[in-house]
């Protein structure tokens, strides 16, 4: 009894908020008996730990075997509607297509201005949609586009080359060093995953340099100076009067000690003395002039900001804030961030206060900032939330002393308190 | 419908159909303490349970030290004013100290690196107000005693006896209902496949396999399914007479009548121990709450206590530098001379550096017995542990070793019996100083590293989170920014004061929640 923790092994498994079906090995075989239809998401299978030598088995796993082979070997074809072509800009290594058609292209693309675009103002420029490499590449994978090679001189009356896969990746993404881009495999690898999800993904300032210094949105707020006459509490001047009569401030103890043998009225006057550790309180850094230099570490920036895919406020003209944002990380080439990194990225994101009055852990976890560090391993990505939690501002003691106060009416604070209704 | 376990051997009768299928509930604010109204008229009455011990008013000091409150005053009851002010003149007159009046005392040992109490009283008392330490010979409550006691009186009955509530009983019984669960189990198994080999070759009919499997699929009803017994595991284990103790907010609905005599202007349902004498001298006999220890009934069993409360570093230098109860001495060496040292106490400077140098293995033992402060490597382990330890308990957290989780604390609203750790802390140093990007202070860093690149992985960070998430609790990275040295900080910058507290203060502690994010259940 004297170790709950111990005594519980969890039998159920993790809990339901942690699991991520797309992350289990999936049944193949409802595919088998679903030709083209939506699949819905498909339930595990039972699991086997060892052969034992029953037809039945044998069987069962040979046919799932066979079913993730179809599956696999599922040809891949453009569909009839919906084409569209593009044309590949070597220069910007970007593509353009000429008024696409369809609900993809409503948050994907950009219209250039007349002074942006390459290839100058012409008529077809308002209708000319640029797409990012990575965009390009998703949409060549999904198969609603079909890039092609720029035109020579000598052929512009025929069709254009028409762009390979492989042809695709080695330029969008092989190619980007010499055009100064920043688009990696484990960028596209987040960016495609996320897409495919449903979630509209964007380029973030930061995406290839420093982006826009920090706002005042990043800090918190000023604290209001309210002018409070004089409301002189009764129940504090009974509380002073009656006050721990222990040894002095606390700034000059002796060295042996940090609290003294005395009177202490509550555990609280106890655990204020035993207050030595200083901890960074994310609601007292404001924004200050010469703040505004700092500058993101080069390892660990901003990549995506992403809106969920029901956002009803996004619109490619005004996006509005985002509801993630996302960090590409390499577990690979790197390790762990230090506290430099962490907090120049947490500099970068706007201040998001818990509610007030919330449950204390759900205060603790939510954090005043966070952000999502997408670490990839070799094509494998690994989402994680860190927020910024300020245990230091949820004294324990002092929860518990406000629900003591709140039910018995206040030691020491009774002739005050007669007037107020309790 | 939680079900705590009966501490008698009531075997729980298989009820697979009305137990809820998640009674885990880890976060004590959601458990709420409801009576069972809703069981069927026609199920024979439960055996009345033995009462456990009422925690809520065991451990009703969160630290070890006393406090004594003034008692409230009520308007309607005029006797309160003259309790008040009675209680008020005798405060001035002659003050109540917070500190026992004998220190508790403790041995430190290098062998184990740790700090030994042996004194019954001492382990009772730091287990109970704040939850320090560990037995040697027990999970965590230093219970050994008890469960000796008990086996011996159990032998010498046969049967029968009352066994103590400890904690390693329950485990034990468990454990075993566990593995009969799973010969049963596999049993089942096997017979499951050998009817289908039997089928397949052709040896007997479907008809016939079903018919014999029906028999037995009744008695296992599928994974996960121990009958009663399993789902004991999984409720938490608080005292079936405590329900007030789940409370987050440290509910203060204790009803002790004895100590509701002591206070006349009390209302009824209103207590929480407000007499001035504070539970300094908390005696095992005399405690009411405490469970029938078998040790103290049965004096003539005369089992010498062989187990001891074992301090870790951390707690140790809590309790004397910053409680100031404790007093820790060496080991008595049998190779001292015949004149006694004058004063075998070892001052808290004393022992921060000796701490400091065991919190490395081999240790680094300097010269002199007390080196000075300043000389102390700002980011030895156990100044990372120790900061990281002060800063949540000042807080009012309970902090243990979290090691069993492959974190490095833990962290508890209230304590262990009340409810799940929510927190798990790992602590990791920063150094962000401009000394730290220097030569010598590059020098140092790889230095204290051992040669070894600085920085963990993602893939241990992975681990632990993963772990966390298992065992349902939040991963804490508590980076702890380390101070440059005191002779490398130029002479303009503040340090905040001198001694212990002057260096302690110089450290800041920042840190992160880390949870994963699932793209798919967020997109809503």
């Amino acid at each position: 009894m004297a170790d709950m923790d111990e005594d519980t092994i969890p039998r159920s498994g993790p809990p339901a908020e942690d699991i991520d079906l797309s992350e289990e090995t999936q049944d193949f075989r409802f595919l088998a008996a679903v030709s083209n239809e939506d699949a819905k998401i498909p339930k595990r299978g039972e699991k086997d730990f060892e052969p034992h030598a029953t037809a039945l088995q044998s069987n069962t796993l040979a046919a799932s075997r066979l079913a993730m082979h179809n599956a696999l070997s599922f040809q891949r074809a453009h569909q009839p509607k919906g084409y569209t072509t593009a044309t590949y800009h070597p220069e910007s290594n970007k593509a353009y297509a000429l008024n696409p058609k369809g609900p993809l292209f409503a948050k994907m693309g950009h219209v250039l201005s007349s002074k942006d675009d390459p290839l100058g103002d012409d008529e077809l420029r308002g209708n000319r949609l640029w797409l990012l490499p990575e965009e390009v590449l998703y949409l060549i994978e999904r198969g609603t586009l079909d890039v092609r090679w720029p035109a020579d001189e000598d052929d512009d009356d025929q069709e254009c080359l028409p762009m390979s896969l492989q042809g695709a990746y080695a330029m969008f993404i092989g190619d980007e060093e010499s055009h100064e881009g920043a688009l990696t495999f484990e960028r596209y690898s987040v960016y495609s995953g996320l897409k495919r999800m449903g979630y509209t993904v964007q380029r973030a300032p930061s995406w290839d340099g420093p982006g826009t210094p920090p706002g005042p949105d990043c800090y918190a707020p000023l604290p209001q100076q309210t002018w409070q006459p004089g409301l002189f509490n009764i129940s504090h001047w009974w509380k002073t009067l009656f006050a721990s009569q222990a040894a002095g401030t606390p700034e000059e103890q002796s060295g042996d000690q940090l609290v003294q043998p005395g009177l202490y009225r509550s555990y609280a006057d106890i655990y204020r003395r035993l207050s030595l550790v200083a901890w960074r309180d994310p609601t007292t850094a404001h924004m200050l002039s010469q703040q505004a230099t700092i500058l993101a570490d080069a390892g660990l920036r901003i990549t995506y900001h992403v809106w969920k895919p029901g956002s009803q406020t996004f619109k490619k003209s005004a996006p509005g804030p985002p509801d993630f944002r996302i960090a590409v990380v390499n577990g690979r080439e790197t390790s762990m961030p230090s506290l430099q990194q962490l907090s120049s990225l947490m500099d970068t994101v706007p201040y998001t206060p818990p509610k007030e009055d919330g449950q204390l852990y759900q205060k603790l976890r939510y954090g005043y900032k966070n952000v999502i560090l997408a670490v990839v391993d070799q094509g494998v990505v690994s989402y994680l939330r860190i927020a910024d939690a300020a245990f230091g501002r949820e004294r324990l003691y002092e929860r518990k002393a406000k629900s003591f106060n709140g039910k018995r009416g206040g030691r020491g604070g009774g002739r005050g308190g007669r007037g107020r209704g309790r | 419908m939680s079900q705590p376990p009966a501490a008698n051997d009531h075997p729980p009768a298989a009820l697979p159909s009305d137990q809820s299928p998640n009674p885990q509930q880890p976060e004590a604010a959601s458990n709420p303490p409801e009576p069972t109204p809703t069981s069927p008229p026609n199920r024979p009455p439960r055996p009345k349970k033995k009462k456990g011990p009422n925690y809520a008013l065991l451990h009703s000091s969160p630290l070890p030290l006393s406090t004594h409150p003034l008692p409230p005053f009520h308007p309607s009851h005029p006797l309160s004013l003259l309790h008040l002010c009675y209680t008020y003149l005798s405060h001035l007159l002659s003050p109540p100290s917070s500190h026992p009046t004998t220190l508790y005392t403790g041995y430190f040992s290098p062998q184990t690196r740790s700090v030994h109490i042996t004194d019954p009283r001492t382990m009772r008392a730091l287990w109970e107000m704040g939850f320090f330490g560990k037995g040697t010979l027990s999970r965590s409550e230093p219970s050994w005693l008890e469960r000796e006691s008990a086996k011996v009186l159990a032998e010498r009955a046969g049967e029968g006896v009352g066994r103590g509530g400890a904690a390693e009983e329950a485990t034990r019984r468990r454990r075993e209902e566990r593995r009969l669960f799973k010969l049963e189990r596999a049993r089942v198994e096997r017979g499951r496949i050998e009817r289908q080999r039997a089928v397949e070759e052709g040896r007997i009919t479907v008809e016939e396999a079903a018919r014999l499997g029906a028999g037995d699929e009744g008695k296992v009803g599928g994974d996960g399914e121990v009958g009663g017994g399993g789902r004991e595991e999984e409720q938490p284990l608080l005292g079936t007479g405590a329900p007030a103790a789940s409370l987050t907010d440290g509910g203060g609905q204790l009803l002790d009548p004895a100590s509701a005599q002591a206070e006349p202007s009390l209302a009824p349902g209103n207590t929480i121990a407000p007499t001035s004498t504070g539970p300094t001298e908390p005696s095992v006999n005399e405690n009411p709450t405490h469970p029938p220890n078998p040790a103290e009934q049965h004096p003539e069993l005369n089992i010498p206590n062989q187990e001891h409360l074992q301090l870790t570093l951390e707690e140790a230098f809590f309790l004397s530098f910053a409680l100031g109860v404790l007093e820790i001495r060496p080991y008595p060496s049998t190779t001292t001379s015949t004149t006694a040292t004058p004063d075998p106490n070892l001052t808290p400077t004393t022992l921060l550096g000796l701490f400091t140098a065991h919190s490395t293995f081999p240790p680094t033992l300097t010269p002199t017995p007390t080196p000075p402060i300043a000389t102390l490597p700002p980011d030895s382990p156990f100044l990372l542990a120790y900061t990281t330890y002060h800063h949540f308990r000042s807080l009012g957290w309970v902090i243990r070793p979290g090691v069993k989780f492959a974190v490095d604390y833990l962290l508890y609203n209230r304590g262990p019996v009340f409810s799940h750790a929510e927190f798990g802390v790992l602590v990791l140093p920063a150094y962000t100083h401009p000394y730290w990007s220097s030569a010598a202070g590059l020098e140092h860093r790889r230095k204290g590293n051992g040669g070894r690149r600085e920085g963990k992985d993602w893939w241990w960070l992975h681990c632990v989170n993963r772990v966390q998430s298992q065992v349902r609790k939040t991963l804490v990275l508590a980076f702890v920014d380390v101070p440059p040295p005191y002779c490398e900080v130029a002479a303009g910058e503040g340090e905040g004061g001198q001694g212990i507290a002057g260096l302690l203060r110089r450290y800041e502690i920042r840190e992160f929640v880390v949870k994963r994010w699932l793209a798919n259940r967020s997109r809503d």
